[in-house]
């Protein structure tokens, strides 16, 4: 195999070990980059947003393949890794329907996934050398 | 804090956060896109509430 083409598949490993790592602890791939900034701001930001829909009474969603919007939303929600499971594994985000912030906590909770997604998306990007 | 202007506030003020960091590198800039995307989401939010206000539904 050429130099280049084992340089290239293990530049790629390395750029996809640190989507791994950013989407698992939000701001991670960032320090693992050296961004140290950019990283500790999502690794403070994203797990209180996050927190701030569950005290919200926001509902972590199920995966119900039968409700296609459910499932998205349980998509984006999983986007903000352990926080997620964490949440999960202490009974947290069983949301409140008739409570008046809902409707709210959800949007936290979705959105703060959503935008771990691209804090992923951007540390692929300076993993790769494009950033 | 749980009025619809306090989260809408809370929630402008998260997203402004990590998108100024996302698409700026200095610290200056950053503050002042996050500022002028802060200000931007309550103000919107704010001027579509009061269009909104006539409709009778």
């Amino acid at each position: 195999m050429p130099a280049t083409t084992v340089d290239h598949s293990r530049s790629s490993r390395y750029a996809y070990l640190i989507c791994a790592a950013a989407w698992a602890l939000p701001g991670a791939g960032h320090l693992w980059l050296g961004r140290r900034q950019k990283g500790l701001v999502f690794l403070v930001t994203l797990p209180l947003m996050f927190v701030f829909g569950l005290w919200l009474e926001g509902r972590l969603f199920p995966f119900e393949l039968t409700q296609p919007l459910v499932a998205l939303a349980a998509f984006a929600d999983i986007g903000l890794g352990v926080p997620y499971f964490v949440a999960k594994a202490m009974g947290a985000g069983a949301g409140r329907v008739i409570a008046q912030t809902f409707e709210y906590g959800n949007a936290f909770l979705i959105v703060a996934g959503l935008l771990n997604m691209l804090v992923v998306l951007d540390a692929f990007d300076v993993a790769q050398g494009r950033k | 804090m749980t009025t619809h202007l306090g989260v809408m506030a809370v929630f402008a003020f998260f997203v402004s956060v990590v998108f100024a960091t996302l698409m700026r590198d200095d610290p200056a800039e950053q503050f002042r896109f996050g500022a002028r995307l802060f200000g931007g989401l309550v103000g919107g939010g704010v001027l579509a509430g009061w269009l909104l206000y006539p409709l009778p539904f």
